[in-house]
């Protein structure tokens, strides 16, 4: 179950960190302890063992050396396990009473060579002999006298610190160790899941999403991150696929029409004349090709939001009515009638160049899809949102369920491509929209079909 | 002389390029010969240019770098320069500028790919006359020469122009063809001033949309053929020579005859 990648996981590692440091502070907490809690524990067995040295020279200075004799004979008739260690001499050395024998007469304070208690005596668990703590004083007499008491209370306290720390770090330590696996192993699922998506994504299954667990974490938000990548990954690659397939329709077709016509004439034409005809229709069918590819390139251009370098202030009002001059001539030659309702002035930052072509590719999909006798009206106007463009008709207009697709590259409602152009009119409006975030809708006039852009507050 | 300078001189050289200098300050001129250069890097489109424009009886001049054209054009007299907007040494763009700041007003036409769309901006602001998107028909390359070397002097601002029996007035905004009044809308008559003005040259679709209707991409419909039937209806009907001429496959010119 614990592979080695769990050690490798980042959480691992920061938990490993955490209780390296968490270790560090609990040692040094330790050390303090012990530092501090021994000094008071030495502090206070020497205050006591002065203050029972005291009180007896205190008796021996009314009642003489007999006091001291009988009050160290006394303390050693109590057996307690906190017992006395007593040493008496008088001025020649010669000891006088006392539990303690061979004792160098020494003033002052002795933590060795007093003597040593076997470590099978009292309960501290150490394998090694005690120390007996004494304090040494020479009486005005010349006698010495040495009060001195088992360590056995500082070294048991020092122990059970040992021993308290040793196993609180101890189950600490454990227990991080497991909470840092618990938590990398649930971490390393979450990147599992999405490792996994992405190879799947990879494979070529564009459909597989990360899970997303709603709790709205980092690895979540990430999750839902990817997840929109993905989407637009596989919703550009779908595109992308259609484009291919109908670029290679678009030009597949008149290129081998161009071939089959450049075949029958060299095995046919037998005049100048029918050579000509078939040399001029061979440069109809490829002018209509590099038409295609220079579309193409420009819907690029724009898309690449390179053209954004050259915008500036124009006058809305006049494109427009450019291009009304230029088809209403048309619209009247196909019986239909272009009606122009523009209001003055309005001003526009951005490509006129591009908003002429937008205008006019708008215009002409309106003339190629509607029957004689329709009317189709171009208006723009001044609204407090900013301007607002419509072309409308009264023809057939588009069935509800296509009206998202006709923007999108080479789409035609008419899936045979009989008609003239060459698919790209709308796409290239899309394009010219999106540059100059230019909002278009297409409605229902009831009937026919009404294209609004709402132009963005200049 | 550099290498790559290929001077290409036809029979009627020199004879015919001091005609061209010497008509062309004089507005209109008919069809001649002229001097030429021609900077492209790319052997088969300059060949097809050399070929077409020496059979139409032009003097052509060739470099294919950059260096070695502007070496010619600021040490020859030509009467337009056809320049390639990327090139070795030096690109097109950096020629014309430098030609221009020396002075050098030799009418220049830039020749840009399909994918360089806005070149044609940066190719009119650095003093090119006019632009051509690659690949182009020899035709519109011809015409465009043509209309270059009709382009009036700045201060020659005409109000009438004359056509065999059709006239123009600028000012008044009339049109008679044999003195009887042609009613045109605004339209039309931009378009019939713009065929007056190429005297008798061709001129195509392309350049008719872009200097008629300003148009510089290639709508989808029939803007131009329209109005080119409806201006034909009211200046050739019932009359007994047709004026304004169809060229199959290149584009339309206005003849007296």
């Amino acid at each position: 179950m614990l592979n080695s990648r769990v050690f490798k996981t980042i959480s691992v590692q920061l938990t490993a960190l955490q209780s390296l440091i968490f270790a560090l502070c609990f040692f040094a907490l330790l050390v303090i302890t012990y530092l501090t809690t021994t000094a008071a524990l030495r502090t206070q067995m020497q205050t006591e063992i002065r203050g029972h040295l005291t009180a007896m020279m205190e008796e021996a200075k009314t009642d003489g050396a007999e006091a001291i004799i009988q009050d160290i004979k006394e303390s050693l008739t109590q057996t307690s396990v906190n017992q006395g260690y007593y040493f008496f001499s008088d001025a020649t050395g010669k000891k006088l009473a006392g539990n303690l024998d061979n004792i160098a007469p020494v003033d002052g304070w002795r933590e060795n060579g007093v003597g040593t208690i076997a470590a099978s005596q009292g309960s501290v668990n150490d394998d090694d002999d005690r120390q007996i703590w004494a304090e040494g004083v020479h009486l005005p007499d010349g006698s010495y006298l040495l009060v001195g008491q088992d360590a056995y209370r500082l070294l048991s306290v020092q122990e059970a610190i040992i021993n308290a720390f040793a196993w609180s770090g101890g189950v600490s330590l454990v227990l991080a160790a497991l909470a840092g696996i618990v938590l990398s192993r649930g971490f390393l699922r979450r990147i599992d899941d999405i490792n996994q998506t992405s190879l799947a994504i990879m494979d070529g299954r564009l459909k597989e999403r990360i899970p997303i667990r709603g709790t709205s974490d980092e690895i979540d938000r990430l999750s839902a991150n990817l997840n929109q990548l993905f989407d637009n990954n596989q919703s550009l690659l779908e595109s992308l696929k259609q484009v291919s397939a109908n670029i290679a329709h678009d030009l597949r077709t008149p290129l081998s029409r161009l071939r089959q016509r450049l075949e029958e004439a060299r095995t046919k034409a037998n005049s100048k004349k029918s050579y000509e005809a078939a040399i001029d229709d061979a440069i109809v069918e490829s002018d209509q090709l590099l038409s295609t590819f220079a579309a193409l390139l420009r819907i690029a251009q724009i898309e690449s939001g390179s053209r954004k370098t050259g915008f500036r202030t124009f006058n809305l009002t006049d494109v427009f009515s450019r291009v009304a001059d230029a088809y209403r001539a048309v619209a009247e030659d196909q019986d239909k009638k272009l009606e122009v309702n523009l209001d003055d002035d309005v001003s526009f930052f951005g490509d006129s160049d591009l908003l002429l072509q937008m205008s006019v590719n708008l215009v002409e999909n309106a003339l190629r899809h509607t029957p004689s006798g329709t009317t189709i009206s171009l208006q723009l106007e001044h609204t407090p949102a900013g301007p607002v463009a419509t072309i409308s008709d009264d023809g057939p207009g588009i069935p509800a369920d296509q009206i998202d697709k006709v923007f999108e590259h080479f789409y035609r409602l008419d899936t045979s491509r009989a008609t003239p152009g060459n698919g790209l009119g709308l796409a290239m409006v899309s394009a010219v929209a999106k540059l100059h975030d230019i909002v278009v809708a297409l409605e229902n006039n009831n009937p026919g079909l009404k294209v609004v852009l709402k132009f963005p507050k200049p | 002389m550099a290498q790559g300078v290929d001077k290409v001189r036809s029979n009627v050289a020199d004879q015919a390029s001091v005609t061209s200098k010497e008509n062309s300050a004089v507005w209109p001129q008919k069809q001649g010969s002229m001097k030429l250069l021609i900077i492209e890097d790319d052997e088969r489109m300059a060949d097809f240019v050399l070929r077409g424009l020496k059979e139409h009886g032009h003097v052509v001049d060739h470099a294919d770098n950059g260096k070695d054209g502007l070496f010619l054009a600021a040490g020859e007299k030509y009467d337009a320069l056809i320049i390639d907007r990327m090139l070795p040494g030096l690109d097109g763009l950096s020629i014309l500028k430098m030609l221009r700041s020396t002075n050098n007003f030799t009418p220049a036409i830039f020749l840009t790919t399909m994918d360089g769309i806005d070149d044609r901006v940066e190719g009119l602001e650095a003093g090119a006359d006019d632009y051509l998107v690659k690949p182009f028909a020899f035709a519109e390359l011809l015409a465009r020469l043509g209309a270059l070397m009709r382009r009036p002097p700045v201060s020659d601002v005409k109000t009438e122009i004359r056509v065999g029996e059709l006239e123009i007035n600028l000012l008044k905004r009339i049109v008679t063809r044999a003195g009887k009044v042609i009613e045109l809308q605004p339209q039309e008559f931009k378009l019939l001033e713009y065929l007056m003005r190429s005297d008798g040259r061709v001129v195509t679709r392309t350049m008719l949309l872009e200097n008629v209707w300003d148009f510089h991409f290639d709508p989808q419909t029939s803007v131009v053929e329209t109005h080119i039937s409806r201006l034909r209806a009211k200046i050739d009907k019932g009359y007994k020579t047709e004026m304004l001429k169809t060229m199959r496959g290149v584009g339309y010119s206005l003849r007296a005859e």
